[in-house]
């Protein structure tokens, strides 16, 4: 027969709570640290690449002018909108003058405009030139910074009905006459 | 007259000690730590944008690098953080290379070729515009135009990312 266990040597029963204390303690310390050390604006970074240097009459003579076809892809920021101009033609506004792609009737720059156009001429473009990636962003001298930069997202990429297409990532800007 | 303790209620052991429920704020904290834990970059913050200025937004999705900084503000043009020529003095000049600038460029980039010949660190030309968003275009231009004269061709534009 088994032992009967004794009635005198039960003790009172431990406490069961966890000891919150130490991780309490962590918790605090952690917390700020990585609230004071986490980015919560993120910084993005565009590459400018500079347009080729144009040598005065530096072409050499023998190669033949059809061996590269060169689209010249430009954007022009003025106060009134956006010129396009490319090799094909400078291709005008609606009325045979004035900019290419209108401001807005409230004063805005048309981005959504611009991306559609650069997205039909990169269509036509496509296998007949070879820089069609390339684009040169020219703006008027009081043109602020923002909407330089809201021009080249523009002309970077498109999104249609939720897929993005590469427009013209590979931008330079030109110096107008200032 | 004194309270009389109940004789029935004598049985019960409530020692008056308060006790705190910490499970439910562990649980909030522990939740906050791995959120935490995963925005965390472990690159962290190498680039410190300037506090003088607003950087304009883009969609643009590169991460920065750590370069030689231009800050452009709305008063002044400074190189890692040392004013060099203010904003008024630049629309006064002709031409498109601002001259202090291009001293103060000139400097880095033939300390940068020292580093190179004698502990063969690589010269990367690279340098990081930090503008403000109302930068005039005139003045842009003037600052790229001199980078690109003084042996540092490879610019980058330091933007706030945001969703597009």
């Amino acid at each position: 027969m088994a032992f009967r266990p004794s009635k005198r040597s039960r003790r009172p029963p431990e406490s069961t709570e966890l000891k919150l204390t130490p991780v309490m303690n962590l918790m605090v310390v952690l917390i700020p640290l990585l609230l004071t050390s986490a980015q919560f604006i993120r910084l993005g970074m565009i590459e400018i690449n500079l347009p080729p240097a144009v040598g005065a009459g530096g072409t050499s003579i023998g190669v033949p002018k059809e061996v590269e076809k060169k689209l010249d892809l430009s954007v022009t920021i003025t106060d009134t909108g956006f010129y396009l101009a490319s090799s094909l033609a400078v291709a005008l506004g609606e009325k045979g003058e004035g900019p290419t792609i209108p401001k807005t009737p409230d004063g805005k720059y048309n981005y959504a405009e611009l991306s559609r156009q650069l997205y039909e001429i990169k269509q036509k473009a496509l296998g007949i030139f070879t820089d069609t990636n390339k684009i040169v962003i020219l703006a008027a001298p009081d043109i602020d910074y923002q909407t330089v930069v809201s021009t080249m997202d523009a002309t970077r990429s498109i999104k249609i009905n939720g897929k993005i297409y590469s427009l013209f990532p590979v931008v330079s800007l030109g110096a107008t006459v200032i | 007259m004194a309270f009389i303790p109940s004789r029935i209620k004598r049985h019960v052991t409530d020692t008056g000690e308060a006790k705190l429920n910490l499970t439910s704020m562990m649980d909030m904290f522990t939740v906050i730590l791995l959120f935490l834990l995963k925005v965390y970059s472990t690159e962290g913050q190498l680039i410190q944008p300037s506090k003088s200025l607003t950087l304009p937004n883009s969609t643009v999705e590169k991460t920065p690098k750590v370069a030689l900084d231009i800050t452009a503000s709305k008063d002044w043009i400074a190189v890692n953080n040392k004013p060099i020529v203010k904003v008024k003095d630049i629309m006064k000049m002709n031409g498109l290379i601002i001259a202090p600038l291009r001293k103060e460029l000139l400097n880095y980039a033939t300390e940068a070729q020292r580093m190179k010949e004698l502990y063969g660190h690589p010269f990367s030309g690279m340098v990081t515009i930090q503008g403000d968003k109302h930068l005039p275009y005139k003045v842009l231009v003037r600052i790229m135009a001199t980078c690109g004269k003084s042996q540092y061709p490879n610019m980058r534009l330091l933007v706030y990312q945001q969703e597009s």
